[in-house]
């Protein structure tokens, strides 16, 4: 696919570490299992940052709260062991199934939706344009802001009673919600609304992704006479499949870990931290509430190992799903 | 003999060393700001609490005012809203490392008790560190917990009825101490013929509100360890909130939400709410109208079933400074001149040297001075007709069951449950907080 | 060939014309919200909530002024060098660490690869709610309690697994000729790393340091556990000392500071983002 020219351009940065010992050239191939002892020494020592971040600060974390799901801890006096107490009461739960509701919802929506947005506008963008950069900068500038006590203000303005969404549902559709945060049924819609608004992240991946397109590519195929179609299809998705599996893993996983949003702009001060009359209960609200409001950090721990598994079945189908539709140019094995 | 093994080996460690180098560097720079008890005899407290920056500026000229009194001691501050405070406070409980001093409130004491959180300051104030009388209103028994000395009372407030004065007016509506909610219903139904308003914002959520309320009737919301009353009466209570809202006495709770955190009656959708006399500032700041202190119903024309609540200073059980975090909340209890400092920002003053040095008319803010100068008339009137009760200090889960109480009952405003349904919910949730 | 040319030129004034539209009408949907928060920060701060005006009717700037005394005796500049600080070095962190243990996953056939990229991901599932206790106990027991250590030793040590993924993720997408072809002239792994897939990723790499910028910037819940005096606080900390349900609330000056707060992110990723454009160009792939 590519020349080997570009090879010699490939890094200037490289030309005087190059400068070897000539007979270099051709080294005698070393035998098999100290190439594997090297590859394997090469490996730890490239991985080591994170094997050092995880020993020393990920692993113990998540042993310990990993055993306190099956405890009842108060965050003050020490663990008491309970097997599987907390699992019984999660089930039996009407909140809890409520949560997993509300959470399954939001991912089945917002993060096609959110893709979908991104992508568009990342393919809108990747064209040369006069002021394509200010464009860039602009659709990127929601998502700086996070889930900020702003942003729920001007959420709560957007999408109150007579508030711009409010006025336009009633003049397109003729349908008067009175306005979508206080009522339980439609505030989640809008949280729904804040992250496709808030597409910026996966957006500059794509962006990113697309990049990497070798422009002679597109030069050949329209040369070819392929369509714009034909050239997305041919060229551009499965150059772009790494980073699109990407982004659909990470907003999916995200989506059902979502916090901020639902806390702070469907929530609100007093007893509805997670939305009115539950309405916005996602999951990792609804953890949070039992963990630090209700001081049941056993219980907590138990929520979160459960979501753990729920989201560990769906990336490892993703991952399986990868072999159908994910093109690795320079992958070695399987994955 | 340079082999490309080597060279690339070595290229490698040099990389991984720049990065735990900068780590390093990241380190050593941040560590810089560390604290601690300094050298030379002079003793680090760290103090915390909830608030805003107008709350931050005032505790800081206290601060500056206390370590040049006691130059030995030195104060380190750190304050966030209040549920940041909480999640905050609580992490560094659990992890062994809370604060030497924090605000506190009456709800908390025994839950943190039991959590073995709190410094028993008996002993301080035995030695004479911190000065236990003074206090106005029998506030000093406030802190007391199974004779434990668990917290020191900064300041009072106590439950009241907000109104915009602009609306009862114009319905001709003026509540005086002893009216029963009769009247008060009545109140709320010529408010909304008359001025197609609500009356109120919506109070059947409010623990602080049901709870007076109760004890109007001889019971209370808690007892020692559970709940003090029944189903039955929840149901009574429910019933009438929610058709208070269905006929438009209470606001609709979709448009409160809507404008969370501005409260209904700043915002006009209800001519008043009932909460605690010392937030009665931010209406005046926040709405347009003119806004005034109005006494809590009663139900046999004399009882509100009211008593103070409190803002608090604790001590923090493994704190290695005793005897400072004493001095500390003496001085801040008892100084005339961190009153005029404060205001009422933490409540009425708690002390009488405080309640007197601060004079609320004197107050060269001129919203502060009218809203202050009404809140200290709200609370004399209280005292004068002597309606205040004791206040037990609540059981360990309370604070839940609170929380609970107000989810609860939106749930059921906004029609999501049946009164009947939302009172089972309720009673359930309350037995896990409670402890069975 | 000529015909040809100007049908192409033809065909792109019409598709330029096509493409303004569609990217404003994005635009418009997209800066509503962040024009009301404009318009918010000149308005007074009793009118901020409830008010469904876009735009204030008598516009102060009392808001942006009033910022120039600090918040709670703490100037401005002082949250914004503290996050500015956290931010950087949380770039560089990311950028060494993250793209090392990328390569090892991407590139390097070792024992146990697949086992840890399994563990990697897993990381990524756990919320993070359950951690913070556990990790505020290992720190504390670290002594690096009030100190940026604790916010910032992780990026050191990779332990976002979102960058070393996305990393891997554009790695595995280089032509792997690049590197066959270097192992043949006898490179190493180092060199492989350094001279080819280092500046091939230069988009991801733009792209990590852009979010880890922000992320830092953003972040509130490590601030507020790790660090305590104020002087040492954020930005991210800074704006939530503007409201508290016991006192006045001052809206218009948390909207305002919260736009300012904005600029330095802003003005990174418009720097940046040229090399995010440009990275293709300049790394000789084109030839």
């Amino acid at each position: 696919m590519t020349s080997p020219s570009s090879l010699k351009s490939a890094g200037p940065a490289a030309a005087p570490a190059a400068a070897g010992p000539p007979d270099r050239r051709a080294p005698r191939p070393p035998g098999l299992r100290a190439r594997r002892r090297r590859e394997n020494l090469a490996g730890y020592l490239f991985m080591s940052p994170w094997l050092c971040g995880f020993l020393l600060l990920t692993a113990g974390p998540m042993a310990v709260s990993l055993y306190l799901a099956f405890t009842d801890f108060n965050l003050f006096d020490s663990p008491k062991w309970i097997g599987l107490d907390n699992f019984s009461e999660m089930f039996g739960d009407a909140r809890w199934r409520k949560s997993v509701e509300v959470t399954l919802l939001y991912v089945v929506l917002g993060t096609p939706l959110k893709l979908a947005a991104a992508l568009g506008v990342a393919l809108l963008l990747a064209q040369k344009r006069r002021g394509q950069a200010f464009y860039r900068a602009a659709f990127y500038a929601p998502s700086l802001v996070g889930a900020s006590v702003s942003v729920a203000i001007v959420w709560k303005a957007i999408f109150s009673d007579d508030g711009p969404v409010d006025r336009a549902q009633r003049g397109l559709f003729g349908v008067d919600v009175g306005g979508w945060i206080g009522d339980p049924d439609w505030v989640l819609y809008s949280l729904v609304v804040l992250t496709v608004w808030q597409f910026g992240a996966p957006m500059v991946i794509f962006l990113a992704g697309l990049k990497q397109v070798p422009q002679e590519l597109y030069e050949a195929a329209e040369v070819d006479g392929a369509g714009p179609w034909r050239r997305f299809w041919n060229i551009t998705l499965p150059i772009l499949s790494p980073v699109m599996f990407f982004n659909v893993l990470l907003e999916t996983i995200h989506s059902f870990q979502i916090f901020a949003s639902a806390y702070i702009v469907g929530g609100g001060a007093g007893g509805n931290a997670c939305g009115p009359a539950d309405g916005s209960l996602v999951y990792t609200c609804y953890l949070y509430v039992q963990g630090f409001e209700n001081s049941r950090m056993g219980l907590a721990s138990a929520m979160a190992w459960m979501l753990l598994l729920a989201v560990g079945l769906v990336t490892a189908v993703l991952f399986w799903s990868q072999r159908r539709w994910v093109h690795y140019e320079g992958g070695v094995g399987s994955r | 003999m340079a082999t490309s093994r080597d060279v690339g080996r070595r290229s490698l460690l040099k990389a991984a060393g720049g990065s735990l180098a900068a780590l390093g560097v990241a380190g050593t720079a941040a560590a810089c700001g560390g604290s601690g008890s300094g050298s030379g005899g002079t003793v680090t407290i760290r103090y915390a609490w909830w608030g805003a920056e107008d709350r931050a500026k005032r505790i800081n000229k206290s601060i500056a005012l206390f370590e040049k009194k006691h130059p030995k001691i030195k104060v380190k501050t750190d304050f966030q809203p209040y549920l940041d405070f909480w999640k905050k406070f609580n992490t560094q409980a659990s992890g062994g490392n809370a604060p030497d001093v924090f605000q506190n409130a009456i709800g908390f004491l025994r839950k943190y008790d039991a959590r073995n959180v709190l410094l028993d300051l008996t002993a301080q104030a035995k030695a004479g560190e911190l000065r236990t009388e003074g206090f106005r209103a029998g506030l000093e028994k406030f802190g007391e917990v199974d004779g434990k000395l668990l917290g020191v009372p900064v300041g009072s407030n106590s439950m009241a009825l907000v109104i915009d004065k602009k609306v009862h007016d114009k319905a001709g509506i003026s509540p005086e101490l002893g009216w029963t909610w009769d009247d008060y219903y009545k109140s709320l139904r010529r408010i909304r013929d008359t001025q197609k308003t609500a009356g109120n914002g919506g109070m059947h959520g409010i623990m602080y509100l049901y709870d007076p309320y109760l004890r109007q009737q001889g019971k209370a919301f808690f007892t020692e360890k559970g709940l003090g009353f029944t189903e039955s009466d929840l149901v009574e209570w429910w019933e009438e909130g929610l058709a208070g809202v269905k006929s438009g006495l209470f606001a609709d709770p979709k448009k409160v939400n809507q404008i969370k955190p501005k409260s209904p009656t700043a915002d006009g959708l209800a001519a008043g709410e009932f909460t605690w006399d010392n937030f009665a500032v931010r209406y005046t700041a926040e709405g347009d109208s003119a806004y005034d202190l109005a006494p809590i119903p009663t139900s046999d024309g004399k009882k509100t079933g009211q008593y103070l609540g409190s803002l608090m200073l604790s001590g923090y059980k493994r704190t290695q400074h005793p005897k400072e975090v004493a001095t500390f909340i003496d001085f801040m209890v008892h100084d005339p001149e961190v009153a005029r400092i404060m205001g009422y920002d933490r409540g009425v003053p708690a002390t009488t040297a405080q309640y007197e040095a601060y004079e609320p008319d004197k107050d060269k803010d001129p919203v502060l001075k009218k809203v202050n100068t009404s809140i200290a008339a709200y609370e004399d009137s209280l005292v004068e007709a002597k309606v205040l009760g004791p206040i037990t200090p609540h059981p360990e889960g309370a604070d839940v069951v609170e929380a609970a109480f107000l989810r609860i009952n939106e749930e059921m405003a906004l029609g999501k449950r049946s009164v009947k349904d939302a009172v089972k919910q309720f009673f359930t949730e309350s037995k896990t907080a409670l402890g069975g | 060939m000529s015909a040809l040319a100007a049908a192409v030129r033809r065909r792109k004034t019409g598709g330029s014309l096509v493409w303004h539209f569609a990217a404003l009408a994005v635009l418009a949907v997209v800066l509503y919200p962040a024009v009301w928060l404009i318009g918010g920060s000149f308005k007074p701060s009793d009118d901020v909530i409830g008010s469904l005006d876009l735009f204030p009717g008598d516009p102060i700037t009392d808001n942006y002024t009033g910022l120039k005394e600090g918040i709670a005796d703490v100037s401005i500049a002082t949250f914004f060098g503290n996050s500015l600080y956290l931010a950087i070095g949380s770039v560089i962190g990311v950028l060494i660490s993250s793209s090392l243990t990328a390569y090892a996953f991407a590139r390097v056939r070792f024992a146990g690869r697949n086992i840890f990229f399994t563990l990697m991901i897993g990381t990524l599932l756990l919320p993070y709610h359950v951690l913070l206790i556990p990790q505020y106990v290992l720190f504390q027991k670290l002594g690096w309690i009030n100190t940026y250590t604790p916010l910032l030793i992780g990026k050191y040590l990779a332990i976002d697994a979102f960058f070393v993924f996305l990393m891997v993720q554009f790695i595995r997408a280089l032509p792997k000729e690049l590197d066959e072809a270097a192992r043949i002239d006898g490179c190493g792994h180092a060199r492989i790393y350094l001279s080819i897939v280092l500046p091939l990723c230069r988009p991801a790499l733009i792209t990590s340091a852009i979010f880890t910028f922000i992320n830092a910037w953003n972040d509130f819940l490590g601030p507020l556990l790790y660090l305590n005096e104020p002087q040492q606080y954020t930005v991210s900390l800074g704006l939530k000392m503007f409201v508290d349900q016991e006192g006045v609330a001052n809206y218009g000056g948390m909207i305002a500071m919260s736009l300012v707060a904005l600029l330095p992110v802003l003005a990174f990723f418009l720097i940046f983002q040229r090399f995010l454009i440009d990275g293709m160009a300049t790394s000789g792939l084109k030839g």
